[in-house]
């Protein structure tokens, strides 16, 4: 009996918070919040924040073309697979000090796991056989290259910082990187993760592909690349990993440095997260998308590679240091 | 007296690997490897050899403590080794023979389709 | 001992593929004759290996086998000997797998090719030699092993020899790997010369003890010439030639067999023949090359525009993490190490596969003029895509488990030794491993994705042989990926527990006491292999909950009629929506190039990527000037540190 009680937990778990149901709403609320705060910052009236939701079914209802150039499954399948990998990362970052499976990935499994639903945008676009396809996952697979770099030196300083108090040296585990903030504190108070904290910020629009880091589907330009050939049912779902990338990411922001807050009540706690990302999205989404205009790709690149790794690199060192 | 013998066994060793850098004619290369060889073969037979000692053929009632004779295992490898060295000449001068068929030239700056 | 008995086999694997060349060159003249032969011998071998799992894995044995029965006697080790513990056993087995596979494979892929007797009778031979090598006690018998093994190699190299640059890569094979055989027969012949013995186990025990500045050249030259056969950084390039050249049965044993009996040897000498992988230095030079190969490697395999040379750099950048993972001189780094050689030789035989099956289908390999083939080759295009996300580290595939290890092991001695250099390692690791996502991806939009060439519409997918050999391979990807603590357990962390009990390995060979007796003090300490992970990865619980999660979205989505989609049935119907987007022109052909893919990348890094290009300038002098500077550099650190 109480096996199939856990089971159902756990099906809750996955289905409902913070699974399916959570990353649905508020990845889709994330991303209205952010067309709003864009359209005000920029003196346009925007749309409803709403709006994702009825673009979403309206969609939904569209007609869906498989061009005669497309793979079939993996044109159709690859949007699903994506989807359904980010909302198994989400599953993995701890909510505070609350975690759904302990023990099953670490944050380098997460460097990884967040490359799933990159190669699977990336494999249905080239599946499409579109020209612009073609053009757009080249960029994308830039874009990603040149957000790694940091990403990697921004976990190893967390990881050394939390492993130096944990007398293991190292650590790469989320549940300790909890512990540790829950015990002493977010990591953002330690002066020397504050530089890694602000390159993680600028990394999210990268990881994301938002402006001014959309070169990979840059509509006026190579009319959204991966997404060219894309329409209806398919579209809706890559809408949806778009809107719920900006949760995953931002929320991972927050177990990584803002740990340690929580309350400790499952409702609360998924709340104030909600809260965090969408303060973390306002500021490294919206407000950069307002004020920049889209970069080319190789600057992408080289902006990565210099200027935010080295600030991730400073915390690294400062980490190494003990400092 | 044996000195000399591991000083030549190197000149030889290097020498044939300074041709198979510097000289740019297939065949020549073939000759580099050929000298390295050489120069292997000496070196294995000169620590093989014992000043004095006699060859290392006997039957068991004529071996005793006393013999002396020079090491036989290294002649056993420099008989390996010059084998092998053979087959590297013949299977390089074969592909020679190929490749000059195919590009119409011996000069290895112009055999170079695969590169970058 | 009976004929039957288990301490027979290694000599049996050895023996039955050497006799199988033998018999394929006199009865192989009827086709089905000389499959059966070859399948025999390579099937026969392969169970001989896997019955010693069991004694020598799992109770830790060591057998030590004497040819004809000569023991040592007064203390010296005259006889030829074979010695298999379990780190021989592991590579043998990888070796058998790959050969067996490989094998079958060829049965389809050679059919049409002429001569497949001498074919067959030189894979045999190139088998056995690498058997040979990774199970022989004998260091001058390696050697033999490794000349049989180059010159069939390089016979096979040149196989097809119409093909492109065939010839020309087996000759600055032969070149290259000639220099480094002979390193290694002047090497043996300085190690003799010193303490009189040629048996690996007596040499483990001397040497440590009688380092002298003949012996010092002696690990150098040792050191070149295996590294020659493992094609590490600067011998890449023979590498690249050779697999661009050779029928990708063939690739399959260079990348996969060949370049692990390279790695094999430098274990072999850096921890049993000379213990010196507790010196710092050591480990240094070990790193630093397995960091080169990796990272020089994947740069340039980003900018080739061939399919199989692509995927011979990233071979050699692939054996950069072995050799790094390797020279941490961890238990977690030596297992890390190990795992990912099987993978190497798993995933990397699956895509040189599937490289040969387009090779075969469309008569040709370059990225520029390929393209949409998954609409005609769907399985060989999921096979590929099971390579490519194994070899990139993607969840749940096998190289992701091996390399997460090493990620670990190398951060882990950097925290440990407090050298902020292997920090740099584990970075150049994680970017390398992206980077070679990035130059599959490339390889997957202008092989099977894309839009498909007018000539490539009548092609056929492979036959069931071809597509069988490519499963196991697959299913090995995704079974070791799966269970990376069953593959800890039984195959690397015996192996990685061999390679620091070298005193039992001296002692099954010279009889128990003798190492205490001739080393006395110096006698390395016995290390039990115990490691504790610092992060946690739990493949099967991960793909449980993305399973769940997959079927829910499906579920989903087609409630909503996600499959109900209109296309194109049938070629009279064509209506324009079904054409592709080109900004309302008419819909043509235009394939984004292979070599123009990542260009905002490369275009940061021109001014290396055009240093690279030039300094591979497919000159053999070049190569051959390359080898004498590595070891001379390698000669002078040596005698400087050790």
């Amino acid at each position: 009996m109480s096996t199939v009680l856990t089971a159902l937990q756990y099906l809750g778990y996955i289905l409902i918070f913070p699974g399916f149901l959570f990353c649905f709403l508020a990845g889709m609320l994330l991303c209205g919040i952010d067309r709003k705060v864009v359209a005000k910052m920029q003196k346009r009236v925007g749309p409803p924040v709403l709006q994702p939701f009825y673009d979403f079914f309206k969609l939904l209802g569209k007609e869906t073309i498989v061009p005669a150039a497309a793979s079939k499954v993996v044109f159709l399948g690859a949007p699903l697979v994506g989807f359904a990998a980010l909302v198994v990362i989400q599953l993995f970052i701890p909510v505070f000090s609350f975690t759904v499976f302990t023990g099953v990935a670490d944050v380098i499994v997460i460097l990884y796991l967040l490359l799933i639903p990159a190669m699977a945008a990336i494999l249905g676009g080239a599946a499409s056989g579109s020209p612009y396809a073609g053009v757009g996952l080249s960029r994308e697979m830039v874009t990603i290259i040149s957000c790694e770099l940091p990403l990697v030196l921004i976990l190893l300083a967390v990881g050394k910082t939390v492993g130096s108090f944990l007398g293991t040296g190292i650590t790469f585990s989320l549940t300790d990187i909890a512990a540790y903030q829950a015990a002493n504190g977010s990591l953002i108070t330690k002066a020397s993760m504050i530089p890694a904290a602000i390159a993680m910020l600028l990394v999210i629009p990268g990881e994301t592909g938002n402006h001014p880091f959309d070169a990979a589907e840059a509509e006026t330009e190579i009319c959204e690349g991966l997404l060219a050939e894309y329409s209806g049912a398919p579209l809706a779902v890559y809408k949806l990993t778009h809107a719920v990338k900006m949760l995953t990411l931002t929320s991972l922001f927050v177990a990584l440095f803002l740990g340690g807050i929580g309350t400790g009540i499952m409702l609360v706690d998924g709340i104030i997260l909600f809260l965090l990302c969408v303060v973390l999205t306002i500021l490294t989404i919206s407000l950069v998308h307002a004020v920049t205009a889209r970069m080319k790709i190789e600057q992408i690149f080289k902006y990565y590679w210099t200027v935010v790794s080295g600030l991730a690199l400073i915390s690294l060192v400062l980490a190494w240091y003990g400092l | 007296m044996i000195l000399m013998n591991y000083i030549v066994a190197f000149f030889l060793i290097c020498l044939g690997f300074y041709t198979v850098v510097t000289k740019y004619n297939l065949v020549k290369t073939v000759i580099g490897l050929s000298i390295a060889d050489y120069g292997v073969n000496l070196l294995i037979i000169s620590i093989g050899f014992n000043p004095g000692g006699t060859a290392p053929i006997f039957t068991w009632s004529e071996l005793n403590p006393n013999s002396f004779f020079v090491d036989p295992i290294p002649q056993a490898l420099t008989l390996t080794s010059i084998v092998i060295g053979a087959c590297v000449t013949a299977m390089s001068l074969a592909l020679v023979i190929k490749l000059e068929e195919q590009y119409g030239t011996l000069d290895t700056r112009e055999i170079r389709r695969l590169r970058g | 001992m009976s004929m039957l008995s288990y301490q027979h086999f290694p000599i049996y694997s050895i023996m039955v593929l050497f006799l199988g060349a033998f018999l394929i060159v006199m009865l192989g003249r009827n086709k089905a004759v000389r499959n059966i032969l070859a399948l025999l011998a390579v099937t026969a071998s392969f169970c001989f290996l896997a019955a010693l799992v069991k004694p020598v894995m799992i109770n830790g044995e060591i057998i030590a086998y004497w040819m004809g029965g000569r023991a040592p006697a007064g203390g010296y080790a005259i006889g030829i000997a074979l010695e298999v513990d379990a780190l021989s056993l592991f590579f043998g087995l990888l070796v058998a797998t790959a050969v067996l596979v490989s094998c079958i494979y060829s049965i389809q892929y050679m059919s049409h090719d002429h001569n497949v007797r001498e074919y067959y009778t030189l894979f045999l031979m190139l088998s056995g030699g690498v058997m040979g090598l990774v199970l022989s006690g004998d260091i001058f018998n390696m050697f033999i092993m490794v000349e049989i093994l180059t010159f069939a190699a390089v016979a096979l190299t040149a196989f097809r020899n119409t093909a492109k640059g065939a010839l020309e890569a087996a000759f600055k094979y032969l070149v290259v790997g000639s220099m480094g055989s002979t390193c290694i027969l002047v090497g043996t012949i300085m190690l003799y010369a010193q303490v009189h013995t040629l048996n690996f186990a007596q040499l483990s025990a001397l040497i440590p003890g009688n380092l002298n500045n003949a012996t010092k050249l002696a690990f150098a030259l040792l050191f070149i010439g295996f590294g020659t056969k493992a094609f590490i950084v600067p011998f890449h390039p023979l590498a690249a030639d050779a697999h661009g050249a050779a029928p990708a049965s063939i690739s399959v044993l260079i990348s996969g067999v060949l370049t692990k009996s390279g790695i094999y040897g430098i274990i072999r000498l850096s921890y049993f023949l000379f213990q010196s992988m507790g010196l710092g230095t050591v480990q240094f030079m070990l790193v630093f090359f397995g960091c080169m190969s990796m990272f020089i490697c994947v740069t340039m395999a980003l900018a080739q525009h061939d399919f199989k040379r692509l995927l011979a750099f990233h071979s050699i950048s692939q054996i950069g993490y072995v050799l790094t993972a390797v020279g941490l001189c961890t238990a977690l780094g030596i297992s890390a190490g190990l795992y990912h050689a099987m993978n190497h030789t798993l995933f990397k035989g699956l895509l040189f596969l599937a490289a040969g099956a387009v090779l075969h289908q469309t008569g040709t390999t370059d990225l520029d003029r390929l393209g949409g083939l998954s609409k005609k080759m769907p399985w060989t295009t999921v096979l590929f895509l099971i390579g490519a996300f194994s070899i990139s580290g993607i969840p749940p595939f096998n190289g992701f488990a091996s390399k997460w290890m090493i990620y670990q092991a190398t951060y882990e001695k950097a925290v440990e030794s407090g050298n902020i250099g292997f920090l740099l390692v584990t970075i150049i690791a994680l970017i390398t491993s992206v980077l070679t996502l990035a130059s599959f991806v490339k390889v997957s939009q202008s092989v099977f994705f894309g839009q498909l060439p007018k000539e490539y519409e009548n092609v056929k997918e492979v036959s069931f042989g071809m597509r069988f050999a490519m499963c196991i391979f697959a299913l090995l990807c995704v079974v070791t990926g799966l269970f990376p603590n069953l593959v800890t357990k039984y195959l690397t962390e015996p192996a990685a527990n061999a390679v620091f009990n070298v005193t039992n390995y001296i002692n099954s060979m010279m009889g128990s006491g003798y190492a205490e007796s001739v080393m006395g003090e110096s006698l390395p300490a016995v290390q039990t292999c115990t490691f504790v992970e610092v992060g946690c990865w739990n493949p099967v619980s991960w793909l449980l909950v993305l399973a769940i999660a997959l079927l829910a979205v499906t579920l989903v989505a087609v409630c909503g009629k996600y499959d109900q989609v209109s296309e194109n049935k049938g070629a009279a119907l064509t209506d324009s929506k079904y054409d592709l987007f080109f900004g309302g022109e008419e819909s043509v052909y235009s394939q984004v190039g292979g070599g123009d893919l990542f260009w905002g990348f490369k275009h940061n890094w021109r001014h290396y990527f055009s240093f690279m290009h030039d300094l591979h300038s497919g000159i053999v002098n070049d190569y051959a000037l390359w080898a004498v500077v590595a070891l001379a550099l390698v000669t002078v650190f040596l005698q400087i540190v050790l």
